[in-house]
Order: C-alpha cells, then sequence, then structure tokens
C-alpha cells in the first residue's frame, strides 16, 4: 500500500472542509470531494490535458480504494467526474465516508507532489483554494522530523 | 533610408550564456523562429530557458504542449535546472495542453484554441512543443498549400500580437529544403548531437535569423545543471581588441634567453617551445610565469596532464611560490579534463580567466594534452581551433607560450608534431645533443617574426633553480641532428662570424 504523508492529508481535510462548508451553505447535491477534484480538474486537464487529469484521478482513486475499501463503489468518468458518493452516503457510516473522501484526495495530492514536487503542487492547490491556509505547509514535515 | 528611419528591433536576451553573442545580440522581439534537432538534443530546455529569462506575471509566456513529452513530466525533469523558477509558473508562465485539439481536430480548431489563449493571455512568448507533432497530424489531411497558409496566418496573428514565438520540433537535417514552416519561419536555430567513437559532442547552429547578423558556422553547447551554455565560434571577444604591436618585450625571467631572443617575448605573440620529454619546456614556462607575477603581470596555466597541487609541487621544486599568487588573484591554474572537451570551452574558461584577473600571460602545457583532452570530433579540427584561440588570446594583449612535446630523432630536427608552426610567432625548440659520451641539451630560437634573433645553437642545464642558459655550443657540426660531429678548419672558417638572423 502506497501511504501518503500526514501532512498532505491534513491539507486535504482542510481542503475539504473548506468544500463541505460550500455545499453547506449553496445547499448543492455535490459531495464535497467531488467538488474539490473537479477544482483541480480545470489547472490539471489545462497542463496535462483531460486524459493526463484522466490518468491521475483514476491512479489516485486505485491507491484509495487499497485503502479504504469503502470507495469501491466510486468511479471516475470519461469526462473526469467522480461518481458513486451518492450511493457511498447511503451505505456507509459518516466517518468512512469522510476518510474516504481525505484519503482520494490525499492520494492525487501526493501524486502531484510526486511528480511534479511539493512546491508546484502547494502553488496549484493554493490557486485553487486561495482561502485556505496552505503556504507553509511542508507536505513531507512528518517524514523528516 | 537612413539608419534613423529603419525601425529599431529590440532583442530579447535567451538566458543562455554564450548564445546571444551567436544570435548577433540576443533574438529579435517579435520574431517567428523554429527549435530544431533530434530527440535528446537539448531543444525542450532551451526553450525553457528563453521562457524563464523573459516571462514575465505583466508579459507571460504560455506554453503550448501537443503530444510530445507531456507537461507534468516536463515540469518534473525541467525543475531540476537551476534556471527554472518555481514563482513563475500560474503567473509568468503558463502551461497549456493542446493534445486533445490536435487529436480531435482540424488546424482552424487549433488555431482558434491557440488565438483564445493569446488573446486572453497578452503573451510576450508562445512555444508549441512539439510542433512537428501538429504537422505530422494535419499532413494527412491537408495540402501543403494549406498547412503553409495555417502556418503563415499563426505567424501574423503572433506577431499582431506581439509574441515573439518559439516553435519546437524533432526534425532531421535535409528536412530543411522546401518545409512550409521553415520557410515562414525568421529564424531557425538548430541542435544536434555527433557521435564519433565514444563521444559524443553537442552543437548548435543558426541556420537562419531574419533581421540581424549572426555568427555562422556550428558551436558547441554543453547540457549542464544549469542548462544549456553555447560557446560561441568568436569566443565572445566579436570585433574586440588589436594585438599589440609587439614594442614591448616580456622577461622569460631568463636573462641570458632574453638575449636569445634579443630582450624576450615580444608582448602578443604565441611562442611555441617544443621539444622531447625531459628537456624543460615546462619549467621554462614555468619560470616565465613567475617572472611575469614578479613584475605585477598576472599568468594563467592550462595544464592537461598533472593535476594543480603537481604543478605547483614542481613550482617550488624549483624556489617559485605559485601558492601565494593563486591566493591573491595573480595567477589561475586551470586544469581541463572533463570528458569530450571542446577547444572552444577551454578557450572560454581560459578568456573568462583573463579577465578576472586581467592576466598578460598564459602558458599551455600542453598541446598534446589539450588535444588528448578533446573529443575525437574536435581533434580533426585542432588546428583550425587553435588559429581561432591564440589569435583571440593574443588579440586580448596575452602573450602565450605552449609547450609541445615531440619525439628526438637523431638524424633530423622536427619542430613540432603538429603542423602547427604556423600559428607560432616564435618558435624555440629544445633537443638532446650528443658529445663526448654525453647527453647533453641545447636550445636554439628557430623562428621570431617580430624582429632579429640569436641564430645560436646554446647549451643549458636544468638546475635547482630552473633553466641556465650556457654557452653556445661552437666547434661541431651536425648539431640539429643530435649526434653533432667535430667541425673542420676549413668548414669553421665558411660559418663564421653571422650571429644574428635577418627577419
Amino acid at each position: 500500500m502506497i501511504e501518503v504523508f500526514p501532512a498532505i492529508q491534513d491539507l486535504a481535510r482542510r481542503i475539504l472542509a473548506v468544500e463541505a462548508a460550500r455545499v453547506r451553505a449553496v445547499g448543492t447535491p455535490v459531495d464535497e470531494a467531488v467538488r474539490a477534484c473537479g477544482k483541480l480538474q480545470v489547472p490539471l486537464s489545462r497542463f496535462t490535458g483531460p486524459a493526463g487529469f484522466l490518468s491521475l484521478l483514476t491512479r489516485a482513486l486505485v491507491l484509495a480504494k487499497a485503502e479504504v475499501p469503502a470507495l469501491k463503489v466510486v468511479q471516475v468518468g470519461s469526462d473526469g467526474n467522480l461518481a458513486g458518493f451518492d450511493e457511498l452516503k447511503h451505505d456507509q457510516d459518516a466517518g468512512e465516508l469522510a476518510r474516504g473522501r481525505v484519503v482520494l484526495l490525499a492520494h492525487l495530492l501526493g501524486l502531484l507532489a510526486t511528480l511534479i514536487g511539493e512546491s508546484l503542487t502547494l502553488r496549484l492547490a493554493h490557486d485553487a483554494w486561495p482561502d485556505v491556509s496552505i503556504d507553509k505547509t511542508d507536505l513531507k514535515e512528518e517524514e523528516e522530523s | 533610408m537612413s539608419t534613423q528611419d529603419k525601425v529599431i528591433i529590440r532583442k530579447l536576451p535567451t538566458g543562455v550564456p554564450g548564445l546571444d553573442e551567436i544570435l548577433g545580440g540576443g533574438l529579435p522581439e517579435f520574431s517567428f523562429n523554429i527549435i530544431a534537432g533530434a530527440p535528446g538534443s537539448g531543444k525542450t530546455t532551451l526553450a525553457h530557458q528563453i521562457m524563464f529569462a523573459n516571462a514575465t506575471p505583466e508579459r507571460p509566456a504560455i506554453y503550448f504542449t501537443v503530444l510530445g513529452e507531456p507537461a507534468i513530466k516536463m515540469l518534473r525533469y525541467q525543475q531540476q535546472y537551476t534556471f527554472f523558477d518555481h514563482a513563475k509558473l500560474n503567473t509568468a508562465i503558463r502551461f497549456i495542453n493542446l493534445s486533445h485539439v490536435v487529436l480531435e481536430k482540424d488546424l482552424d480548431a487549433v488555431m482558434a484554441e491557440i488565438v483564445t489563449e493569446v488573446e486572453a493571455a497578452n503573451p510576450a512568448l508562445v512555444f508549441v512543443d512539439s510542433f512537428r507533432t501538429v504537422v505530422r497530424k494535419a499532413q494527412g489531411v491537408t495540402s501543403d498549400v494549406e498547412l503553409q497558409g495555417f502556418i503563415q496566418r499563426l505567424a501574423l496573428h503572433l506577431a499582431s500580437w506581439q509574441a515573439t514565438t518559439f516553435l519546437i520540433g524533432e526534425y532531421v537535417e535535409g528536412e530543411i529544403q522546401n518545409n512550409p514552416v521553415f520557410t515562414v519561419a525568421d529564424g531557425l536555430l538548430w541542435l544536434s548531437q555527433q557521435i564519433e567513437r565514444n563521444s559524443i559532442v553537442r552543437k548548435l547552429q543558426i541556420v537562419k535569423l531574419r533581421g540581424q547578423g549572426s555568427v555562422p558556422g556550428l558551436h558547441t553547447v554543453r547540457i549542464s545543471e544549469e542548462g544549456l551554455q553555447a560557446f560561441p565560434r568568436t569566443f565572445g571577444l566579436t570585433g574586440k581588441g588589436e594585438k599589440p604591436d609587439g614594442q614591448r618585450r616580456l622577461s622569460t625571467g631568463i636573462a641570458k634567453f632574453d638575449e636569445l631572443l634579443h630582450g624576450g617575448i615580444p608582448e602578443g605573440d604565441s611562442m611555441l617551445m617544443s621539444g622531447p620529454s625531459g628537456s624543460g619546456k615546462s619549467i621554462l614556462a614555468t619560470q616565465f610565469i613567475a617572472e611575469g607575477i614578479a613584475k605585477g603581470e598576472p599568468g594563467i596555466v592550462a595544464i592537461f596532464e598533472e593535476m594543480p597541487d603537481q604543478y605547483v609541487r614542481r613550482a617550488t621544486s624549483f624556489g617559485f611560490d605559485f601558492d601565494t599568487p593563486q591566493k591573491n588573484g595573480q595567477l589561475e591554474i586551470i586544469y581541463l579534463r572533463p570528458l569530450d572537451l571542446s577547444v572552444d570551452e577551454t578557450v572560454h574558461e581560459i578568456v573568462a580567466k583573463v579577465k578576472k584577473i586581467g592576466a598578460k600571460r598564459l602558458v599551455i602545457d600542453s598541446l598534446a594534452g589539450f588535444e588528448m583532452a578533446l573529443a575525437p570530433d574536435f581533434r580533426t579540427d585542432f588546428r583550425e581551433s587553435l588559429y581561432r584561440m591564440i589569435g583571440a588570446l593574443t588579440r586580448m594583449g596575452v602573450t602565450i607560450i605552449s609547450t609541445v612535446e615531440i619525439e628526438d630523432a637523431f638524424t633530423s630536427m622536427n619542430l613540432s608534431n603538429f603542423v602547427i608552426s604556423f600559428l607560432a610567432d616564435d618558435i624555440v625548440r629544445l633537443r638532446y645533443v650528443s658529445i663526448n659520451g654525453q647527453l647533453r641539451r641545447m636550445l636554439l630560437v628557430v623562428k621570431m617574426r617580430g624582429g632579429p634573433h640569436s641564430i645560436d645553437m646554446t647549451e643549458y642545464q636544468i638546475t635547482d633553480k630552473g633553466i641556465v642558459i650556457g654557452e653556445p655550443l661552437r666547434g661541431y657540426r651536425g648539431l640539429i641532428t643530435g649526434i653533432p660531429g667535430p667541425w673542420n678548419v676549413e668548414s669553421a672558417q665558411i660559418q663564421d662570424p653571422p650571429v644574428e638572423s635577418a627577419t
């Protein structure tokens, strides 16, 4: 199993909290994990192409499923959108669902950090969520300490 | 039209050391350029260097990627170079993937996508990597005329939007002729790799550059962690300096040798010091450098056959302190033995040091070692390269002694194993001679372009103080064969009394 650093998980958790607040404020039925991945889809597709984003998200989902088996109902559509979270909401308890969201987003961010580096990943995240404090996040701080 | 009327074309810096000089000052602003070459020749790295050197948040760069190296991998690898500035991404530099448009749609859609992005971002620089892929896709369904029309519209649109454009593509030699891309382009930068035996040499050629004079020919390129570095064939000395008139003489530090030279080595001359192993060439050159330091004339020693600390130790054994002048900027010892060295890189290094310490004297010890350090590809051009190198350095006012080892034949006297004697203003030949059962040393000033010199064949010795010049060898015949015999009375009368050469 490929694990992501706790700092990345923490970043994913904070991003999802922001998205959850927006879901509640707007009253949208779209899951916060779907919204978060969707927000990364735009900038990532611009430079990796839609196919590049699809590959990254699919890989992140495979890694997340290995950690949180409950995610098995989640799929990546050919358009790069996530499907299956509505089903999860009915079948899983809130804690497992929340963990699944965090692990999925953390794997997506972790993949990016592995491929293009921490600095560029944080920059992408910052552009997508300017209100999330991530400037001083060290994605590998746990590993180094 | 007067020079005041013509349009001023601003030149953009490339960010590649040496390349601006090759281009004739930089890249013409708003030009439409091709960066071409085989895979692995450094095209993308060159493009990135240009991009990072010029992109700003106000006038950003757009880098379109098309079916070549995926952008995510491009970013992964390119950020290893020191020129890569993370802070510029998504502010001054934007990567946009066009692969899906090229794959799924036609040239008009590609054009529309580029136009949309360019009009939105107002970029100063636009890159399409790889443009070859766009052309390949189009060639299946589009005529050459339509393709040329597309490229021309693209060039016109990007120039109208005041963007300097670079199309990057994998091309091989022979594709230049009748290629619509090359026809439309203002500039064509061609990168190549030449393989000979086990060595690889990277070269750059400005095949075409409208509106300004570039330096013709193939220029050596090296890729390091700092990106590309180009070594112009002009050594960065275009149009600079005149060789000194040679009126001033530089002492070699050996008074009697100076006498043989009629006052020392003319300033700005290149002297070839040839002789067999152990004949004292390096010692004599060391004394020349030591004398310069003593007189406040900084010196450079380029060595190829021993390490700098060994060289310093050897100088110390003759009573010369080479440590202190290195510390106080009067002496630089350059040891160059990278793989596949080029003459241009060597001269670049020497010129940089000459400028740094204001060197007046240079020793190259030895030319044979220098040649051995070169990539095989460069050895074939060694004479031509030396000619350019010596010309460039002497124009900087540097006086050069180059040592060259030759095998002593005992029936004749070669000046050098290299056919390079014509490059030298002055030639001194050291050799062994067999006299009375002893192997003794003699030297002879063969040539001095700047004036008369002694024509004596003079004995010398190597002592713990260096070279000590003795007396002319008289009373022998056949000294230049190394196996002289006694001069008979009749011949001796004919020989006397000339003591000086004509120029």
